[in-house]
């Protein structure tokens, strides 16, 4: 019976390392808000991982990595330069903002083999930055095949500000999607009194939109995730793949009493 | 050099309390084909019809000012003398609304080698 519960036991352990996590696309500039104090560049880190956890995974080279501003899009894929995130292959990247405006950052990944899941996941992950005390562009969409359409500006709100946002596939909003809701807890200093409460889940209405309000301040992760028509062969068998569409949000410390 | 930066932030200091408020104004300047080029713009997106701007050197020492654009924007040739320890921008909109860009010796750098 004992050796019973400690297979039992052994089994649980190794779920619960990959099991209760969801996995995030992740683009974490230096600074969310850059202003002119501040300096003229950013430095941008690349990844994919477990945020709550630090869990790093490997980030191969991406399919796509680029920047939009006033509209125009930018290649970025040449500058990124390899790096070690969170015990994982990820990338940096050092970027000049030159005007003011909103900056969207944004990656396309090959499709990462998810065997606990069974299948392949791409998730189309975006994040936008202020320069130098202007929000023109805050609201701007990038055409992504799935993407969140920030309803809330991304960037300069209140931690307990509600963040609001539209779930798009193929440009057509997504009624009920499910959307996946992460703090990055990059000092380790959140602790979930229950795995549930690693990952928070709440789906969108009739229209694809979500509402969320965070509890405190620092980036938080939103993956609205769907399921692609197409499969992707593996081992001889067609496999299903997850579409994400994720958006970090910073959210700032209050400042009142 | 560190003399002119401090009277700089001193003057900083006194504008960063009417900066920020209501319909903010944002102001950027950098330098194209030997002219400082200064764009103001409110937050709504909105070119301000009417302003001064005033352009202070590193001392804060007054060396220019000039009436805005009907775009929100104003050009002049710069000194590299009278900018060598940088320049404050100041654009004046009236009704509260003001703003500053600090226009340093390494923005001018770059602007000079493009």
């Amino acid at each position: 019976m004992k050796a019973a519960l400690t297979t039992v036991s052994v089994l649980a352990t190794a779920l619960a390392s990959s099991a209760a996590f969801a996995h995030y696309g992740m683009i974490i500039p230096s600074d969310p808000m850059l202003s002119q104090e501040d300096g003229r560049s950013i430095s941008l880190d690349v990844s994919f991982s477990h945020p709550f956890e630090l869990a790093g995974m490997e980030l191969v080279t991406p399919v796509a990595f680029s920047v939009t501003h006033e509209g125009e899009t930018t290649d970025l894929l040449d500058a990124l330069t390899p790096a070690t995130l969170m015990e994982a292959p990820g990338f940096t990247l050092d970027y000049d903002l030159n005007r003011p405006g909103t900056y969207i950052f944004a990656m396309e990944p090959q499709p990462y083999w998810e065997p606990a899941e069974d299948s392949f996941i791409v998730h189309y992950t975006k994040t936008y930055v202020s320069a130098y005390g202007s929000d023109e562009g805050w609201d701007a969409m990038l055409g992504l095949r799935t993407e969140i359409e920030p309803l809330t500006r991304p960037f300069g709100i209140w931690e307990g500000n509600v963040f609001q946002g539209r779930v798009l596939l193929e440009g057509e909003a997504v009624p009920f999607a499910e959307v996946e809701v992460e703090y990055f807890n990059e000092d380790l200093s959140a602790q979930a009194p229950s795995e549930l409460m690693i990952t928070q889940t709440i789906v969108a209405d009739a229209d694809g939109v979500f509402s969320y309000s965070t509890p405190n301040s620092g980036w938080w992760g939103f993956a609205a995730l769907n399921t692609a028509p197409e499969t992707i062969a593996f081992d001889g068998e067609d496999k299903a793949v997850e579409l994400g569409a994720v958006i970090w949000v910073h959210f700032e410390d209050w400042t009142g009493q | 050099m560190r003399s002119a930066l401090a009277a700089l932030a001193l003057a900083l200091a006194g504008l960063t309390a009417t900066a920020a408020f209501g319909h903010m104004l944002n102001v950027f300047a950098f330098v194209e084909d030997g002219e400082v080029v200064v764009e103001s713009r409110f937050s709504n997106g909105n070119a301000p019809q009417v302003g001064e701007v005033r352009v202070l050197d590193g001392a804060n020492v007054p060396v220019l000012v000039l009436p805005l654009a009907e775009d929100g924007t104003a050009r002049f040739s710069l000194d590299p003398d009278v900018a060598a320890t940088g320049l404050l921008i100041e654009v004046s909109t009236g009704g509260g609304h003001d703003n500053y860009w600090i226009l340093t010796p390494d923005d001018i750098a770059r602007g000079t080698e493009n």
